[in-house]
């Protein structure tokens, strides 16, 4: 009994280090900050953010913790769990974001009308529940098609792919020159399934795809439909030879890797794709001719050819962050603040009189579409929570191996939510 | 169950019956004194006892026991990792767990990767022991040769073929460079050639341990009985068959047993090569692997919890079953020569 006693001290204190350091009510003044920006210009940015709110208010400091982006999840989640939470933390959003709220551990943000001037209606939406907001987010993330210039140029490619039958049109043509048309990393399961994703975006109407959220039920024809649809882009073998292990975002053999130095021609991903494939072209700078367009239509589908997938996180505060955090997120979200963070990041800033520093045609050209989208939707493994969004991630790749069909997909995921 | 091992492993390098000498047990049992210095000295060696094993008891409780506790108090619930957990579903999860495809994929995969184990890894140790226990040259280089994989981290491993075996990797290469380009193969993407480049690996890997084993084994067979049966002309096949293997058998038993536990918990090799969302496509996913991506990548904890449980109660009972009908008359002799 005693000895369970001792066990059970040691277990509890060895999950109290791995929350990590300092809580949130150590210091007075100091609040602390989780990011995933690792190093770069990323990290330095928000290094001269706390610097800069310090001057500001010198009786606040903040320290930032830069967590690494696959260990951040469960990091942060054993944090909030044993009340050692930083104050304000990267939020993916979604579902994550919904059982954070459910388990009582965030604060929603009170939110000033300049603030919410400074954010945009649209974006804080994708951060709400039942009309209050949980995130603060700093970058609008339109998705859509990164693809070479120069490779297109060279297969004879004379303007972006605006149809599927373009599209594949586009493959046959860079097949021909011998790229791979398509890179995609399908070892991370979600850069494949975002293929889907773009499908029934294009299939399914936005209330078909809002009400799957709350109900997690996925009868509409609509679903079944995108399988097929992706089922018949495979049949033009558009994708990169043994894409199922290759990575997404490692080394020169990733999908972005293989953009980054122009062995492949063209990749689905949202707007961080800019950034990483700069880290990995042959000098470490950004690809000089990388373009943009948007994810191409279908034909007879509910969904508004212009609807546009994209991400929708930010940063959150937790349960006892102090008023000092809400201000310091009130003021990255400031046109100045938001032009650096713009820069730092290869990204579209969610405040509008900041987005006059987006020079680069990739982000113009995502810009453009994004301001005319008829609805943003966010990533459906972010919609549908992570239980069901990576039973549909897997599902996707089956279909792509060859191993499941558009029927499986829904079937798959109808048996995930009865899991969750 | 590293205990019985120890001794197993131990009763496997000697010949059946042969005495053993100077024992632990007669050695910790003082000799018959006065009573009094007696009674005194058993209390002091149980103080001993008592603090030289209380770290290791502490830290298995802390970090064996109470988890596995806390794995099973989970699978009671649906939880989504973020809180306390609060929905109590009782058995569903472990209703789940035997309805769920994903799983009856993975215990297969299981199952298949323990058979081919066994079946593979057995009979070629066995072989290399023997050529390895003769004076053959370079003897001690194509051991070492063998034996390296073993002492390398399954996380070197996994990358290192992981790269080589990729569509464009080494394999590929060389195999178009030496003409053989049609035997180019997908060898990790394929989901009809991934298992079989698993136990490739696998056996690459892990066969240097049995032969070391198989070969401790070999050569605690004394000389005399071959010699005795060479003169009695016995063929070299006899004396391997009618000999070497009945010898040689607590050993293999042994080498089997920590296979069969091994293939049962297979994680880092597989997790490593083909991360936790392709494994599945390509029909090398196992229990180990299901786990983590229902706990930890599906947010599932309750049912991520469940499936270890159901894990660990599938090792244990394995273990037991083959402790009481394989191991048996091995365990008996450990035991026995001891106490006799």
């Amino acid at each position: 009994m005693t000895a369970a006693a001792i066990g059970l001290g040691i277990a509890l204190a060895a999950t109290g280090c791995a929350g990590g350091g300092d809580g949130s009510s150590g210091g007075e003044g100091t609040l602390t900050l989780w990011t995933n920006a690792m190093e770069g210009r990323g990290a330095e940015y928000w290094r001269s953010a706390a610097e800069e709110y310090h001057s500001l208010h010198p009786d606040v400091t903040i320290e930032i913790q830069s967590v690494q982006n696959e260990d951040l999840d469960g990091k942060l989640q054993n944090a909030l769990n044993s009340d050692s939470a930083p104050d304000i933390f990267l939020q993916r959003g979604g579902g994550k974001m919904q059982a954070m709220v459910d388990a009582g551990q965030i604060r929603a943000l009170d939110l000033t009308d300049t603030d919410r001037a400074n954010v945009g209606d649209a974006a804080l939406e994708g951060v709400s529940i039942d009309g209050k907001v949980y995130a603060m987010p700093l970058d609008t993330q339109p998705e859509g098609i990164y693809y070479s210039k120069d490779l297109f140029e060279k297969a004879g490619i004379a303007s972006p792919p605006t149809t599927m039958d373009e599209l594949e049109d586009a493959v046959a043509k860079l097949k021909a020159i011998d790229v791979a048309p398509i890179a995609v990393g399908a070892k991370d399961a979600w850069p494949a399934a975002h293929w889907y994703y773009n499908f029934a975006l294009r299939e399914c109407s936005r209330e078909v795809m809002q009400e799957a959220a709350k109900s997690l039920e996925f009868d509409d024809p609509c679903w079944i439909k995108a399988g097929e649809d992706l089922e018949s882009l495979l049949e033009v073998d558009p994708f990169q030879k043994g894409f199922l292990t290759a990575s997404s975002q490692q080394g020169a053999g990733s999908s972005a890797g293989m953009l980054a130095n122009h062995k492949a021609a063209m990749e689905l991903m949202g707007n961080w794709n800019p950034g990483v494939i700069a880290d990995l072209t042959p000098d470490k700078k950004p690809l000089p001719d990388l373009g943009w367009f948007p994810f191409p239509a279908v034909p007879g589908g509910q969904g508004d050819p212009t609807a546009i997938m994209g991400g929708a996180g930010g940063y959150s505060l937790s349960k006892n962050a102090p008023k000092e955090a809400l201000d310091f997120l009130r003021f990255v979200v400031t046109k100045d603040q938001q032009e650096a963070y713009a820069g730092a990041f290869d990204t579209i800033p969610v405040n509008k009189d900041a987005q006059g520093v987006v020079t680069e045609s990739y982000n113009i050209s995502a810009l453009r579409a994004f301001n005319k989208a008829a609805y943003s939707m966010q990533f459906l493994d972010t919609v549908y929570g992570q239980n069901v969004g990576n039973a549909m991630n897997i599902a996707v790749v089956n279909l792509m191996a060859g191993k499941g069909s558009a029927a499986d997909i829904v079937k798959d995921v109808k048996a995930a939510a009865e899991k969750g | 169950m590293s205990n019985t091992l120890g001794t197993d492993t131990a009763a496997g390098r000697r010949p059946q019956g042969a005495p053993r000498a100077g024992d632990a047990d007669t050695a910790t049992s003082p000799a018959p004194p006065r009573a009094a210095a007696h009674r005194r000295g058993r209390t002091r060696t149980r103080l001993e006892i008592a603090a030289l094993s209380a770290p290791a008891i502490i830290t298995f409780l802390a970090f064996v026991i109470f988890p596995v506790a806390l794995a099973a108090y989970y699978g009671f619930y649906q939880w989504k990792g973020y809180g306390d957990p609060t929905d109590w579903v009782g058995l569903n999860n472990y209703r789940l767990i035997l309805t769920d495809p994903a799983f009856h994929d993975v215990l297969w995969h299981n199952g298949l990767i323990l058979v081919l184990s066994l079946l593979i890894q057995g009979p070629l140790a066995i072989a290399l022991a023997l050529l390895l226990n003769q004076r053959i040259r370079g003897r001690s280089t194509i051991r070492v040769l063998i034996f390296v994989p073993y002492i390398v981290s399954e996380v070197i491993v996994g990358t290192g073929w992981s790269l080589m075996l990729q569509s464009n990797g080494a394999v590929n290469d060389l195999l178009h460079r030496i003409g053989l380009g049609s035997l180019e193969a997908d060898w990790i993407a394929d989901p009809d050639l991934a298992i079989w480049t698993l136990m490739a690996i696998i056996t690459w890997k892990y066969i240097g341990f049995a032969v070391i084993l198989m070969l401790a084994g070999l050569q605690s067979i004394p000389d005399e009985i071959f010699e005795a049966a060479q003169i009695d002309g016995a063929s070299y096949w006899q004396i391997q068959r009618r000999i070497t293997l009945p010898l040689l058998g607590p050993t293999i038993r042994i080498w089997a047993f920590l296979s069969i536990i091994g293939s049962l918990q297979l994680f880092d090799l597989v997790y490593i090569i083909w991360g936790q969302y392709v494994s599945g496509t390509a029909g090398t996913s196992t229990m180990a692997i299901h786990m983590l991506a229902q706990g930890r990548n599906a947010g599932n904890y309750g049912y991520g919890s469940a499936v270890a449980v159901v894990m660990f109660l599938i090792s244990l009972v394995v273990a037991l079953l083959y402790q009481r009908f394989v191991l048996r008359r091995d365990l008996r002799g450990a035991v026995t020569e001891g106490t006799v």
